[in-house]
């Protein structure tokens, strides 16, 4: 497939590095040459400089050749006025813009087919929010993914010593706790692996669990995680996603205080926000977080644009006594760090982005796609069909690659976490979970016989 | 300053409210009890005198502009010329003797204060009772905004002049237009009194005294057709009828325009709508209790009488059902705290306004939280929007000329003669427009007495409450008049 993407900034260059690996022609635009540069020399990408809103520069890109355009500039009015021109001077068929305006989500009348005819609007501070949102209503968990419009979940969350799972056999666990679960993933010294009925759990590990979300709390009280909703929180960074998760903090009726450097930020801070307590100051100063007892907090998220600076803010308050701490990392290569260092969760935008992304470029009938913990592993939604191999037969008689397991099942609002025994039915929504090698091998038995339309 | 344009305008203005003198006379001639000769008089020598003013003054092409100063001052005289013609009825009929008291009643009509020097007030004939109570619904939503609605006098200066009329700390135009937004608050004005008009009609009130009490209600005026006033009429049900409206014309009229186009959201959110009338339910507990045990036996009867004296008093109107100067001492100290407060910006009660008082506590406790979290940034905001810092500034300022004036004005009248009481109670009543007040002021009592050099400073006082302190004081500072 043949894409263009607008814009080389983190996002852009995030998307264009995922689709070329996935094997598709990737064309870049941007007006900043050295960004350009730093693309050309570490992706295997065209890249081409002038604006993106210019048709004389998409022209350039061969755009009437591409089936996607893909606008992720920093800037709203670029990227709608791309995907304008791609549908009116080139017919693309997809298009897909960053959209980060809080007022123009993608219901607005204005992104459909008689208007702006943009198929898809990505907002990826507003979903890494509402990950964080995720997060703190089940403060036990590391990740929280939802699935089938929320009422299926996959939650993470690190297994500790006095855990009862400790060196039991999953097939074990499944008799012990009542109701159902399935462990859809095991991280063990940062290598997930996808496990059997036979693989013992150990400290340390990092699982990765389905269950229908009435359950999540009793999953996370049998795993001796806490369960404690949050009550108290302290934001440090009063950008868009500062801002975006203090107003969905205030809504959620928690008290939030949220520090911020920039005086006049400070300002618009005030005025957008009722109750949060706006501080001016910086996030890492140890008297500012004691004034405002950071040891009664339950959880600390930083969310500068300072990568470095995240981390060792979440690190500095939980020395100070916050009970647990989220930051916004983009860098996969951090990642891994981490849980080492003790945050207790990672904030990560790009996977809201990639996520959206993936559904348009996975074929079958994908409806969702998103990239699970560093990103090695995959969970997808998808309809089964008709034609497909794996309906109407147990799962355990169906060959699924290596590294892949099927997690949850919703049929006719109907959650089912499966068992061996489980028979998949055409029109089942099914969720399942994949490392990226065992992509290929899971698409093509979901979806081969599609070719047949 | 461009006087020409400035006296053309005030010419205007006064052969309009000559006009507005017909009605009287009209009903003089219905009634015939003897006023009609005084009541046509005036109406001549005002349509006179704004006309000459207007012909001499006129400009020579196109539209007047008004400059921001040549509001002020186009309002202040106009507010001042009012007072002064409308006080020509009560000196050609000679119910009163002296200009001074003429000018107060006229100026207490005007500024809906309703603070009286007439006694024996059923033996004045029909038609000057009818002006009377038509000078407080005029200036209840105010006569200039009236000229704005209705003359297509103005270019520019319309909005110079609605904003020095009706100076509201926070500024909410319904209409893209002054003139549009000054027609809509009159409509609005009319449909609630024509309601409350009906309404008292059904309470078996004739129709003089339903549209007298009409006009003086929705302006928080005061102004009633008999001594005994609104008590006189012994009946609950117009008790509640005047309670319930008084409520109603407290309450800032952008909200119940909001009611008649049906954007409830607006009001759901008005802090400053919450604030009144919890404010008012507060007060009326208060009073209730400290009656029952102390006045009535009754609880009813207690309730009755305290919550009209209450939202009489904080809506500025100044009606009374009691003589509340014998009241015990909780009741009155809250009665003279809540003339100090009065009704919502942006309604035709007086004072100091819902609005400001909230926005101080506000900024107030925000002063508070500072000191608790010394590194917090934090503004006062109003229904969600922040409240701009010069805005507070304005209000605080307000705030302490409107206590200096009262100040001042209370130590002149206690240096005429009167009692700590009457002399404080007497300011405070006629700058917030309330009318009566206590010890020698009080409801069922009159101003006649007060020497007449403290009736002018009242007068004054009636004046700056109404147009809200700075479009008068203004005047008096000389940095106004360099060129």
């Amino acid at each position: 497939m043949r894409v263009v993407v607008v814009g080389a900034g983190e996002v852009g260059f995030n998307i264009a590095d995922t689709l070329s690996r996935e094997g598709n022609d990737v064309i870049v635009i941007d007006r900043d040459e050295e960004r350009l540069k730093v693309l050309s020399d570490t992706l295997d990408v065209e890249t081409i400089l002038g604006s993106g809103s210019s048709p004389r520069v998409l022209k350039k890109a061969r755009l009437e050749q591409s089936e996607m355009i893909l606008a992720v500039t920093d800037s709203d009015e670029t990227n709608i006025v791309a995907c304008l021109i791609a549908s009116a001077q080139s017919k693309v068929p997809f298009k897909i813009a960053r959209i980060r305006a809080p007022d123009l989500n993608k219901d607005s009348i204005i992104f459909d087919r008689e208007h702006l005819d943009i198929d898809l609007c990505i907002n990826p501070e507003r979903e890494s929010v509402k990950h964080v949102i995720n997060l703190l209503e089940y403060s036990g968990a590391s990740e929280v993914i939802d699935f089938a419009g929320g009422r299926i979940k996959l939650i993470a969350f690190p297994i500790e010593g006095d855990c009862i799972a400790v060196g039991r056999r999953l097939r074990e666990l499944n008799g012990m706790f009542e109701g159902h679960l399935l462990v859809a993933s095991i991280t063990r010294q940062s290598e997930p692996f996808v496990p059997t009925g036979k693989t013992v759990i150990e400290e340390h590990d990092t699982v990765f669990v389905f269950a229908e979300s009435s359950t999540i709390r009793d999953v996370l009280q049998f795993f001796g995680r806490s369960t404690e909703a949050s009550e108290r929180i302290f934001i440090m960074g009063g950008g868009t996603t500062g801002l975006m998760l203090a107003e969905a903090l205030e809504k959620k009726g928690i008290f939030t205080k949220i520090i911020e450097k920039r005086q006049d930020r400070c300002e618009t801070l005030a005025s957008a926000l009722d109750r949060a307590v706006v501080l001016h100051g910086d996030g890492t100063s140890q008297n500012l977080l004691k004034e405002e007892n950071i040891q009664d907090a339950d959880y600390f998220i930083a969310v500068t644009d300072d990568e470095e600076a995240n981390i060792l803010g979440a690190l500095l308050a939980k020395r100070f006594g916050a009970k647990r701490s989220i930051s916004l990392i983009k860098k996969v290569d951090y990642t891994p760090l981490v849980s080492t260092v003790g945050i207790d969760g990672v904030m990560n935008p790009r996977h809201a982005t990639i996520g959206a992304m993936l559904h348009y470029i996975r074929k079958g009938k994908v409806i969702s796609a998103t990239p699970v913990g560093d990103e090695n592993t995959e969970a997808v939604e998808f309809v089964a069909l008709e034609t497909s191999k794996i309906i109407n037969r147990p799962l355990r008689d169906i060959a699924f690659p290596e590294g892949s397991i099927v997690g949850a099942i919703l049929r006719d609002d109907r959650v089912i976490i499966p068992s061996g025994d489980t028979v998949i039915l055409p029109g089942d929504h099914v969720i399942l979970v994949a490392i990226r090698s065992a992509i290929p091998a899971v698409e093509k038995l979901v979806t081969v016989s599609l070719d047949y339309f | 300053m461009n006087i020409r344009s400035i006296l053309s305008i005030v010419g205007t203005l006064l052969f309009f409210l000559g006009l507005a003198m017909v009605f009287p006379l009209a009903c003089s001639v219905y009634f015939g009890d003897g006023d009609l000769q005084a009541i046509f008089l005036s109406v001549i020598i005002t349509c006179a005198a704004g006309a000459l003013l207007y012909l001499l003054c006129r400009p020579t092409e196109g539209k007047i502009a008004l400059t921001h100063r040549e509001g002020f001052l186009v309002v202040a005289l106009g507010w001042f010329l009012a007072g002064i013609f409308g006080s020509l009825p009560y000196l050609f009929q000679g119910v009163v003797t002296t200009l001074s008291d003429a000018f107060f009643e006229s100026l207490s009509g005007f500024t809906t204060t309703g603070a009286t020097v007439l006694n024996n007030i059923e033996a004045i004939p029909h038609g000057i009772l009818l002006w009377r109570s038509l000078t407080q619904w005029l200036g209840g939503m105010g006569i200039i905004v009236l000229s704005i609605a209705i003359l297509p006098l103005l270019g520019v200066g319309g909005m110079q002049l609605y904003k020095a009329e009706l100076p509201s700390p926070v500024k909410d135009k319904l209409t893209p237009r002054v003139k549009e937004t000054a027609r809509t608050l009159w409509i609005v004005y009319i449909i609630i009194s024509t309601v409350e008009f009906i309404l008292l009609l059904f309470g078996g009130m004739d129709v003089f005294n339903a549209l007298c009490h009409t006009f003086t209600t929705m302006a928080t005026g005061g102004f009633s057709t008999s001594d005994a006033g609104v008590g006189g009429f012994h009946s609950a049900y117009i008790d509640i009828v005047i309670t319930t409206f008084m409520l109603i014309a407290g309450i800032n009229f952008t909200l119940h325009y909001a009611l008649l186009m049906g954007r409830l959201k607006l009001i759901k959110r008005s802090s400053e709508l919450r604030f009144y009338l919890a404010m008012i339910i507060g007060a009326v507990i208060l009073v209730t209790f400290n009656l029952r045990v102390h006045v009535f036996e009754e609880a009813g009867t207690a309730l009755r009488y305290a919550s009209f004296q209450v939202v009489s008093v904080v809506t500025t109107t100044g009606y009374a059902t009691a003589n509340f100067n014998e009241w015990p001492a909780l009741s009155k100290m809250v009665l003279l705290f809540l003339m100090f407060i009065g009704g919502s910006a942006g309604s035709t009660g007086g004072s100091i306004k819902c609005l400001r008082i909230l926005l101080i506590l506000k900024h107030s406790y925000m002063e508070l939280y500072r000191l608790i979290h010394p590194h917090a940034v934090r503004g006062v905001k109003l229904d969600s929007k922040p409240v701009p810092n010069e805005v507070m500034a304005s209000i605080w300022g307000f705030f302490m000329l409107y206590l200096t004036m009262t100040v001042v004005a209370a130590v002149i009248l206690s240096s005429l003669g009167l009692d700590m009481m009457t002399a404080f109670s007497a300011v405070a009543a006629t700058m917030g427009n309330v009318g009566p007040g206590f010890g020698a002021v009080n409801a069922f009592s009159t101003y006649a007495d007060i020497p007449s050099f403290g009736k002018w400073v009242l007068s004054f006082c009636m004046l700056a409450g109404r147009l809200e302190i700075y479009t008068v004081i203004i005047l008096f500072v000389p940095e106004f008049w360099k060129r």
